[in-house]
């Protein structure tokens, strides 16, 4: 289970920040980040104004237990980036099993005093009333990726775009497909679980920009983030298109098995397009030895933003790039097409 | 004698050429049957005589296809056993029909519970509950008590209690002894007089021609569906007369011929075997060939011994030993590698794979033995069972049918019959013939009779007097978990045994039992 | 001495018996097997109609069937020691976390530097190793099925989460990623195992000892102690076959999605307990068969294909295999207990 649905259908994207912030401040930094064991995605920031040291802080932070690759990359991201800092002291707890047991853990950690507070809620709406509380007694909250319902909630907010990872998705098969000469292309997609808010406005995201190429979805299977429901579903999808244009598969980590399925049906007359980013998934891309030519980010590379954002918040500084005095109140990360031109450029934020 | 009122009092039911047919048989085929207001009634036939099918009729279950039946004076067609309820006609089954974790008062009020308002009057149905009991002999049992922690003689009081709670006109009651030690039985026996005396009538069934001499009025004797005898006086009808007219020929209650062999050498020692709250200092022999027999009521540590001597509990202390070797305890294994059979006391319960076919359960001990490298030998299986089923003149004789379709004496067969396959020296009956009619028990003590006379063991035990006295060599009786009384069968009688049993503390009435 | 030679007649205290050969106990698995037949025909030509243009392609319907029995492979297997432990009175709700486990544990990194060979007896061995503290829980401990198998449930994903640091663990060894991609004379090698296993299971639960036991302790473990068969060992053996089969399903499940991770399998418990009730295993234990198992497996995987080639969402999907499952139940039960109460009331 991850990213859950975001509740705040809120977008109020400020200025220039709106598109791609955070990848604006992973992106375009030096190269040398390191080749660290975990993999983090850190912002170390060398030639950038905002790394200048400022006041000491300390950053608490919360996350759910990880039980997928996606949110143990959150929680990895988030400390190396609170690493790379000499002023910022970073506590973190861990959010336990429920919304409950995160509630708990919180208690624990705002008698540390922090300065301003990261959070990932495992539910926005159940977490709300934490995160009032916070700002009222004066603690910045950032909230990640599980928008508060209620903007008096967090002081930043900043989370991918679903929607738009199907927006991404469609824009890059549509051209394809163009380029090609296809005029009715059958198209595959395997979606990740069907119950959750997230995965059904990635479809909708697709099916929405198809549509206004004039094409559609002949058919969807829902898998379940796994790499052996991604294989059983995909292995279900290619026996009923005999012949398939696209396939947008939207979770790298169920690819895994959905690429083992293409293989095992010895099937390669298509182009695939994976989801939200994995090493791996943007390895393949580059190698260009597969039918994956692509994948569209979902990056849990906005934590190490998080923690950045969340030391200029408490230390009452702005973002150097922008104009203004104070860090934006939310940011959407734009889903970004990964290609094998640009999968260099990509490859230290894939988790 | 039957006594001059009852033939006196009115006739409040009466069947005539009632037919009921299920597919391919014809289980109830013209009966008829009248009961008066006040008698016992007794109903007496062989399993598979229609006797349940009767009830089933009379209580509402099935409906029957041809006959005429007349309730105190109107036809009489329930659509339900509710509506038999309602009726005034109560059916206390063999299996007791009370819901375990619900308490007296409610289980007597189960299904018109007196209500106020939509609510329980649960004080109301306390108080009147209490009345009941009080009225059975049975005011010490508490109407809040949880039916579970009763025992089984508590258990029928409450089902009585039901019986009476809708005011019942007439209580069929289905072998209700068969789950009463002797001493409960009596009780029962002094509840139905109470009952009988307020005009209400009984349907009493049993197995046991003796509560039948004692309790009933008069007999009717059912045979193939059919009613062969009716009003018979049921204390002054000569027992030859009833059982020819249950199975169509004469049948003596008689047992085989004592065998005259010497008994051979010990097969079994058992030293000192105790467990607490059940049995205590135990210690008794039984050697080749010899049947010893061991008396005793219910709750008296019989069948916890037995079970204790074939390794199924545990002894705390004690020793047991077969054929010079001592057995490991607790292990069920080992007393069936030495030798050991038992048939349970719970045939259904303890001892068949009901929806197993014949042969399965006969080689249930043995099939392991037939096996060749882990693969079982169906046909080997089905041979021995056959040459079982044979010797044991098994109905039907096809091995392959499964153990559901057997009567209860069959099913008895094929228990017994599993361990005269392989290598059993000692066999442990418990209550063999329980719930087996009087001609398969005929056939069963034959069968225990040639056993011993080809050098087998038995250890039996009964809560029927004359069954131990007149099947085994040596009897034990037991008392309250301890052994009160060993000799050899010739030199007791049933009353000296029944008296040792019950210490001496006998009334008039269950002596005769 | 004389005896009554009256046979007794049981019929008329159980009408329910007097049948016909149709009617008669024997052939009861193959009126079981053929009500699962119909419904796999029906389903196919509910297929055949709704997708005529894909079932004209012969080679198309050759791949389909191959795929339908791909999609059962894993789960069939795993149903084959779910059909053991349930004929033998128990339950197993742990078989989707064993799967799990031996196969993260065996796409270790450690493990995988061990070639195929160590990937394959580690999997077997988690398997067997889980399923041998189940049934010493059970059998020993004294610990009710459902509650020991579930806490298993529990600890074994959380011991694959654990070892996976919740990554998912790709296969890099060609051999095990292989077995699902290969065919052997046009056959998938996945199919191969199914039938091995299958085979291996009828053989086991009707022609050897340890089947025998097995329907002996499942239909009256009472009976069985006192016929002098040692319930406890067999208990923990019936758990061990169980965790040996979650063992085989591990590397085929590998294999498919050449990785593994701590949430794979997920809910395989449900679908392989599913798939034996619906093949007409009683839950209550003592009967049950391979085959109707097997059949039970493969409804529910075409169930899975036809609405996937009739892009059609899971949701209903799911809907109509509770509906079957109901149904199957509500059938086993007529069969079993209604048709004399049917008559009376009648």
């Amino acid at each position: 289970m991850r990213h859950l649905p975001d509740l705040s259908r809120r977008r109020l994207l400020i200025g220039g920040a709106a598109l791609g912030a955070g990848a604006v401040l992973t992106g375009c930094t030096s190269n040398d980040s390191g080749d660290d064991d975990n993999n983090a995605q850190v912002n170390t920031g060398n030639n950038n104004a905002n790394a200048a040291p400022g006041k000491q802080v300390t950053i608490g932070f919360s996350a759910p237990a990880a039980d997928h690759g996606w949110i143990a990359a959150i929680t990895n991201n988030a400390k190396a980036q609170a690493d790379t800092y000499s002023d910022v002291e970073f506590k973190t707890v861990e959010a336990g099993a429920d919304a409950a047991a995160q509630r708990a853990a919180l208690q624990t950690l705002i008698s540390q005093k922090p300065d301003v507070i990261v959070l990932l809620p495992h539910d926005g709406k159940e977490l709300n009333a934490f995160g009032l509380s916070a700002m009222q007694a004066g603690i910045p909250v950032v909230n990640l990726d599980r928008a508060f319902p209620d903007a008096k909630a967090y002081r930043l907010q900043i989370k991918g775009d679903n929607y738009g990872m199907g927006v991404s998705a469609a824009a890059y098969i549509v051209a394809q497909m163009k380029a090609k000469g296809v005029s009715a292309p059958v198209i595959g997609e395997i979606a990740g679980m069907d119950e959750l808010e997230l995965t059904q406005e990635r479809s909708k995201g697709f099916a929405d920009t198809l549509a206004q190429a004039g094409f559609r979805v002949a058919n969807r299977r829902a898998a379940r983030f796994t790499a052996d429901t991604g294989q059983q579903e995909a292995a279900s999808l290619l026996q009923a298109l005999p012949k398939l244009d696209a396939l947008w598969n939207h979770d790298d980590d169920q690819g895994i098995g959905v690429l083992a399925a293409i293989s095992q049906a010895n099937r390669s007359e298509f182009v695939m397009v994976g989801g939200a980013g994995s090493k791996a998934a943007i390895e393949a891309i580059q190698a260009d030895n597969s039918v994956l030519k692509a994948t569209v980010t979902y990056s849990p590379s906005m934590a190490s933003s998080a923690i950045s954002l969340a030391r200029l918040i408490a230390q009452g500084r702005g973002m150097s790039d922008l104009v203004e005095l104070q860090v934006p109140k939310e940011i959407t990360l734009a889903s970004e097409t990964i290609t094998k031109e640009n999968a260099g450029n990509y490859l230290k934020l894939g988790f | 004698m039957t006594s001059p009122e009852v033939n006196d009092a009115a006739v409040v039911l009466k069947l005539e050429d009632v037919v009921k047919t299920f597919p391919g048989v014809r289980a109830l085929d013209g009966v008829q049957l009248e009961v008066r207001a006040g008698e016992v009634h007794c109903l007496l036939g062989q399993n598979g005589a229609g006797k349940s099918t009767l009830i089933k009729v009379l209580s509402g279950v099935h409906r029957p296809d041809e006959g005429r039946i007349e309730w105190l004076g109107g036809e009489f067609k329930p659509a339900n056993p509710q509506s038999a309820m309602k009726a005034g006609i109560a059916t206390i089954y063999q299996e007791l029909d009370l819901v375990d974790d619900l308490s007296v008062a409610e289980n007597a009020f189960l299904g018109h519970e007196p209500r106020r308002f939509g609510f329980v009057r649960r004080g109301y149905m306390s108080r009147h509950t209490r009345k009941i009991l009080t009225r059975l002999g049975h005011g010490e049992i508490p109407p809040g008590r949880m039916v579970r922690s009763l025992p089984a003689a508590g258990k029928q009081v409450v089902s009585m209690a039901r019986a009476l709670s809708h005011d019942a006109k007439l209580i069929i009651m289905d072998e209700p002894s068969a789950v009463l030690a002797h001493d409960e039985v009596g009780n029962l026996f002094r509840i139905i007089r109470d009952l009988t005396s307020n005009g209400i009538a009984v349907i009493y069934i049993s197995h046991r021609l003796e509560e039948i001499r004692e309790i009933g009025d008069r007999v009717t004797v059912l045979k193939d569906g059919r009613t062969t005898a009716a009003n018979l006086p049921a204390r002054t009808t000569p027992t030859r007369d009833l059982v020819s007219r249950m199975t169509g020929r004469t049948i003596e209650y008689v047992f085989p011929e004592q065998s005259t062999q010497d008994r051979g050498e010990e097969l079994l020692r058992v030293d000192g075997l105790g467990r607490t709250g059940e049995f205590a200092d135990i210690s008794l022999t039984v050697h080749s060939g010899e049947i010893v027999g061991i008396a005793g009521l219910v709750g008296s540590g019989r069948s916890e011994l037995l079970e204790t001597i074939f390794g199924a509990r545990r002894p705390e202390s004690g020793t047991v030993t077969v054929a010079g070797k001592a057995l490991r305890p607790g292990s069920v294994g080992a007393a069936v590698r030495a030798g050991l059979g038992m048939a349970p006391e719970e045939r259904k319960s303890q001892a068949l794979l009901l929806g197993e076919p014949i042969y399965r359960n006969v080689t249930l001990a043995t099939f392991t033995g037939y096996a060749r490298g882990g693969f079982t030998n169906a046909g080997k299986e089905i041979a021995e069972a056959s040459r079982i089923a044979d010797a044991l003149e098994l109905r039907p004789r096809d091995v392959r049918k499964p153990v559901r379709t057997l009567s209860g004496g069959n099913q008895q067969k094929v228990v017994v019959g599993r361990w005269l396959l392989g290598d059993t020296k000692l066999l442990l009956l418990d209550e063999p013939t329980r719930g087996v009619d009087v001609g398969a028990r005929a056939e069963l003590y034959q069968v225990i009779r040639d056993l011993a006379a080809r050098g087998v063991g038995v250890l039996l035990v009964s809560s029927e007097v004359p069954e131990v006295l007149g099947l085994a060599d040596r009897v034990l009786v037991m008392r309250e978990g301890r052994v009160v009384r060993e000799a050899p069968a010739g030199e007791l009688d049933e009353d000296t045994v029944l008296d040792l049993v019950m210490a001496g503390s006998l009334q008039a009435e269950e002596v005769t039992l | 001495m004389t005896t009554t030679q009256t046979a007794a007649p049981p019929a008329n205290e159980k009408p329910a018996e007097t049948r016909s050969w149709w009617r008669d106990d024997a052939s009861e698995p193959l009126r079981r097997n053929l009500a699962l037949f119909a419904v796999l025909i029906l389903l196919i030509i509910i297929g055949i109609a709704t997708r005529p243009d894909l079932y004209s392609d012969s080679t198309w319907v050759r791949n389909n069937i191959f795929t339908i029995l791909e999609l059962a492979s894993v789960i069939g297997v795993v149903t084959v020691g779910m059909t053991f432990v349930i004929i033998g009175g128990g339950i197993d709700l742990s078989v989707g976390a064993i799967v799990a486990l031996a196969g993260v544990w065996s796409t270790t990194l450690a493990t995988q530097s061990y070639g195929a060979g160590g990937m394959i007896f580690c999997a077997l061995a988690v398997g067997i190793g889980v399923g041998v503290v189940n049934g010493i829980l059970i059998a020993y401990g004294r610990l009710v099925a459902f509650i020991a198998t579930l806490a298993i449930l529990v600890a074994a994903r959380g011991l694959a989460a654990q070892i996976s640091g919740k990554q998912t663990q790709v296969s890099t060894n060609t051999f095990i990623n292989d077995i699902a991609a290969n065919d052997l004379l046009g056959i998938p090698l996945l199919v191969y195992i199914l039938a091995a296993v299958v085979a291996a299971g009828w053989v086991l639960l009707n022609r050897t000892t340890f089947g025998r036991r097995t329907v002996a302790v499942g239909g009256n473990v009472e009976a069985a102690r006192l016929a002098g068969i040692n319930v406890k060992r067999h208990t923990l053996l019936l758990y061990a076959l169980s965790g040996l089969c979650c063992g085989i399903a591990a590397i085929m499940l590998t294999s498919q999605a050449t990785s593994a991770q701590a949430a794979m399998a997920n809910l395989y418990e449900l679908d392989a307990i599913a798939a034996a009730i619906i093949g007409g295993t009683l839950l209550s234990g003592g009967r049950g068969t391979i085959i109707g198992s097997l059949l039970g497996v493969i409804v529910f995987a075409t169930i899975t294909n036809l609405f996937a080639i009739n892009n059609l969402s899971t949701e209903v999907q799911n809907m109509v295999k509770g509906g079957i499952i109901v149904a199957a139940v509500l059938v086993q039960q007529f069969r079993y207990k209604s048709l004399s109460q049917l008559f009376n009331r009648a």
